[in-house]
């Protein structure tokens, strides 16, 4: 964020007691931190059938008939999903959207958190709502809902009625992708896993055609070829090009804009991760059964997991690829195909610096949250670490954790935790 | 094209006379060259040395027989044996090297759909083990590649495509089904919650799509014994929150990766250490078994627990106390995916001893059990084929019906509903529960103090 530099880098430890607000209200949900570590909320029970939210000790205004789904935002509002008189909306520090709906929710925001959106029902009828503007068109149904680092909106929707067990009427074909709230007008059996191209004008998809025919979508229009099944396919080359895992001939291959782009086929080819603009492409595969492992630019890494790889993704410059994996029982991370070995019970993506050079994440062990840095555990114990930032000059680490009810923000040295 | 086969003379009319619209709309639209070619791509490219091991192995013994519910039912009837439906159905077709005719893919398609439940009693009696189950499963593979899968079942997986659950519940049906029922459960314990996404917890639990749809009062039991054990529980509001597949029983092995695939991946960005399942064993075969290992996940990616292995550590733990014990006698029903599938009758036994007075067994019990006759996808091939499933579930009904018990504990869902029919068909006079349920009125209903 380009704000980071601002935030207080030099108090050594912020402390906020949490655990008396157990006795404020009858019950407190989960805790949601803001990314500079300043601010811890929940959302907090006030009165038979009234909720509220309560940051660093001051509760709302607002109360609420229901809440949930509360989370900071990038640049650091908060924002929940609420109701009252038993219709739904975004509620952002304390102020409501103008518009209200009959259901809300898949709460989404942009990577700088200005834009805010949601899916949405209303009488009935399907749509997503972004910054408080809704659809113009709601549609009988939707799924998949994503919006853009530019506040773009999609989402898969149901076009035409389908009545009870009408598998004639599925047969042809009642789902589009709706662009803006704008349904393209190509149908089909099925639509999943869309994907928008880097300005978010484009949008991708995997489509089922039939029973039997799968394929990829950019912009509704399809592939010359049919696959036995697709996973979510990914643009490159600045929107140019779009590639795709398919199912060929029993076996899992990269493609191209509907062409073979890598040479191997693999056992199972899933989530793309993707540098710039496809300068670097790596897919998480298994080359035999039951083993998981990182194929970059078709080239496998020399390591493997034997239960599951659930991340992939590349640093900012590219230099590195992190994979999140679980191997004998426990997760831990991989960098460039190197394992780390920590072995955790729980674990989260890292945080990477703006060199590019170090890595902090939390984890679980037995019960116990640590905060990780390069591999290397600190050694003190919490019972809950929030996400982790490391200082713009890369030289400290902002530990957002909780320990016996006590929230503390702390900035240690990196000399200190490695 | 050739004739169907002559044993086709001997059903009787009212299996004769079924009518599926899903079928006969994709047997109308079907050609010669379709038939065959289908079939031919199935058997050669999509089976190998497994299927040919078991298609040459088979001595015709006719041990697999006596093991078969549905044979059972129809008083020993020959044509019901596992033996000879595989002889009906692919074994004809590789003779007739796929040509076969749409008469012949009818009764196919019953022989498959409706009349074995998938259930792998008959591969514990067989001296060679050979899976009968799978062999009819490829069958449906075919019958799917056809487009000739009966409707309702068809329906169902249409759903699970579109949805990533079995009933077409939209997902904002679902968040506001877990909020409704989080503010009903309020009325008993001031504090409970169902907590929805959240973070970090150590359990997610996943159900099957009937849950939030009519028995939402599952949920709600669920909730109880989660928070009266303090447990540290999640349930996601996104699609991934259905364990359930019958894309698996369709042979539609593709959307059933998918709906696996869904499944563990909403559980790993929660970061729980293991998910718990409801009380299914559809759905355990499907995330334990087929839907993974299709993906390539030799093994769950994410610890798995079915509801019996849960309530058995909950109980045994000491975290769930029995308050007082159920009075009424009970028998229980062992569910072949769980049973023979998983081997978690003896835990299923315990638990029975553990929250009841007086237990029944009903022979023959644990792996060695019938199916309900629902299972297999057979229950969801829907209204048209009803009759001729409880015709088929008359040995099951003999069964249940010897115990005497008042109660019956299915701990799976289309078992469940499939005793429900059975008992009010037949008029045995029986209950159906589930665990939850038994578990729900016997345990000590203390609130949980939140330590932290």
């Amino acid at each position: 964020m380009k704000n980071e530099k601002s935030w207080d880098w030099h108090s050594e430890k912020k402390e906020i007691p949490v655990k008396e607000w157990q006795n404020r209200f009858n019950w407190v949900e989960e805790h949601s931190v803001s990314p500079d570590g300043e601010k811890i909320a929940s959302i907090v029970n006030t009165d038979e059938a009234e909720f509220s939210v309560c940051m660093n000790g001051n509760i709302w205004e607002e109360t609420f008939e229901k809440a949930w789904c509360l989370r900071f935002l990038p640049d650091g509002r908060l924002c929940v999903l609420a109701s009252n008189d038993e219709e739904w909306t975004v509620c952002v520090d304390g102020t409501f959207w103008e518009t209200w709906f009959d259901y809300i929710w898949d709460l989404q925001f942009t990577p700088d958190g200005s834009f805010v959106a949601a899916a949405v029902q209303k009488d009935g009828q399907y749509g997503m709502s972004v910054n408080d503007k809704a659809w113009d068109s709601f549609y009988e149904n939707i799924s998949g809902a994503v919006l853009s680092s530019q506040g773009t909106s999609a989402a898969v929707v149901q076009v035409d009625p389908l009545g009870q067990a009408d598998i004639e009427g599925f047969n042809k074909g009642i789902f589009a992708v709706a662009l803006n709230g704008i349904a393209q007008p190509e149908k089909f059996m099925n639509i999943w896993d869309l994907a928008f191209d880097s300005k978010g004008e484009q949008i991708a998809s995997s489509i089922r055609k039939n029973r039997l025919d799968y394929s990829i979508s950019k912009n509704s229009r399809i592939w010359e070829k049919n696959f036995q099944f697709s996973w979510k396919p990914e643009f490159i080359n600045k929107g140019a090009s779009v590639i795709a895992p398919v199912r060929q001939g029993g076996k899992w291959l990269l493609f191209k804009d509907s062409v073979p782009f890598w040479d191997k086929s693999y056992e199972q080819l899933g989530k793309l991760a993707i540098h710039g603009d496809g300068q670097k492409i790596a897919a998480i595969v298994s080359n035999a059964y039951g083993k998981w492992t990182v194929s970059e630019n078709d080239k496998i890494w020399d390591f493997h997991c034997d239960s599951m790889i659930s991340e992939l993704f590349y640093s900012d410059n590219g230099s590195l690829l992190i994979a999140i994996f679980k191997n004998q029982g426990y997760w831990d991370v991989a960098v460039n195909g190197k394992p780390w070995n920590i072995k955790a019970d729980k674990l989260w993506n890292p945080v990477i610096s703006s060199n590019n050079e170090i890595l902090a994440t939390r984890m679980e062990k037995d019960g116990t949250f640590f905060l990780v840095v390069n591999g290397k555990v600190y050694q003190e114990p919490f019972d809950m670490i929030f996400e982790p930032k490391i200082s713009p000059n890369n030289d400290k680490i902002l530990l957002k954790a909780m320990k016996d009810g006590i929230y503390l923000r702390q900035i240690l040295s990196l000399e200190k935790v490695l | 094209m050739q004739e169907s086969l002559t044993i086709d003379e001997k059903l009787e009319p009212d299996k004769k006379d079924v009518i599926d619209e899903g079928v006969e709309a994709g047997l109308s639209r079907l050609t010669p060259q379709k038939i065959s070619q289908v079939i031919n791509q199935v058997l050669t490219k999509e089976t190998g040395p497994r299927f040919k091991a078991y298609v040459e192995t088979c001595m015709r013994c006719g041990l697999c027989a006596d093991a078969c519910n549905i044979f059972l039912s129809n008083d020993r009837d020959p044509k019901f044996s596992p033996a000879a439906k595989v002889k009906q159905t692919i074994l004809e077709m590789i003779k007739r090297k796929g040509k076969v005719s749409k008469q012949f893919l009818k009764d196919t398609v019953r022989i498959a759909h409706t009349e074995c439940n998938a259930c792998k009693r008959c591969s514990m009696y067989c001296p060679f083990g050979i899976d009968i189950a799978y062999m009819m499963l490829q069958v449906r593979r075919i019958c799917h590649k056809l487009e000739i899968t009966p409707l309702y079942i068809q329906d169902t997986v249409n759903s699970h495509s579109a949805t990533m659950n079995q009933m077409w519940v939209k997902e904002d049906e679902w968040i506001d089904t877990l909020q409704w029922q989080e503010e009903d459960a309020r009325e008993e314990f001031e504090n409970l919650r169902i907590p929805l996404d959240k973070d970090g917890a150590d359990i997610m639990y996943s159900v099957i799509a009937p849950e939030p749809k009519f028995q939402a009062g599952l949920i709600y039991q669920t909730a109880v014994i989660m928070h009266a054990a303090g447990l540290n529980w999640t349930m996601p509001s996104t699609p991934g929150w259905d364990n359930s597949n019958m894309a698996m029983y369709t042979g539609d092995f593709e959307i059933s990766a998918r709906i696996a695939q869904v499944h563990y991946e909403t559980a790993a960005k929660l970061h729980v250490k293991k998910i718990v399942m409801g009380e299914c064993g559809h759905a355990f075969r499907s995330v334990y078994d087929v839907g993974n290992r299709w993906v390539g996940w030799a093994m769950p990616p994410v610890d798995l627990v079915h509801a019996i292995d849960f309530y058995h550590d909950m109980l045994t733990s000491g975290k769930i106390r029995v308050k007082e014990k159920y009075k009424k006698t009970v028998t229980l029903h062992d569910p072949c995916n769980i049973s023979r599938g998983r081997g978690l009758h003896n835990k299923a036994r315990e638990l029975v001893n553990i929250l009841c007075e007086s237990f029944i067994e009903m022979t023959p019990n644990r792996e060695h059990n019938y199916c309900c006759g629902a299972g297999g996808g057979v229950i969801n091939c829907g209204p048209p084929w009803k009759g001729t499933r409880m015709v088929n579930s008359r040995e099951k009904k003999d069964q249940i019906e010897r115990t005497g018990a008042e109660v019956l504990i299915a701990p799976c869902h289309n078992c469940h509903s499939g005793l429900e029919d059975i008992v009010e068909h037949y008029g045995v006079d029986m209950e159906i529960k589930f665990f939850g349920d038994i578990i729900y009125e016997v345990m000590e209903k203390t609130i949980y103090q939140e330590k932290k």
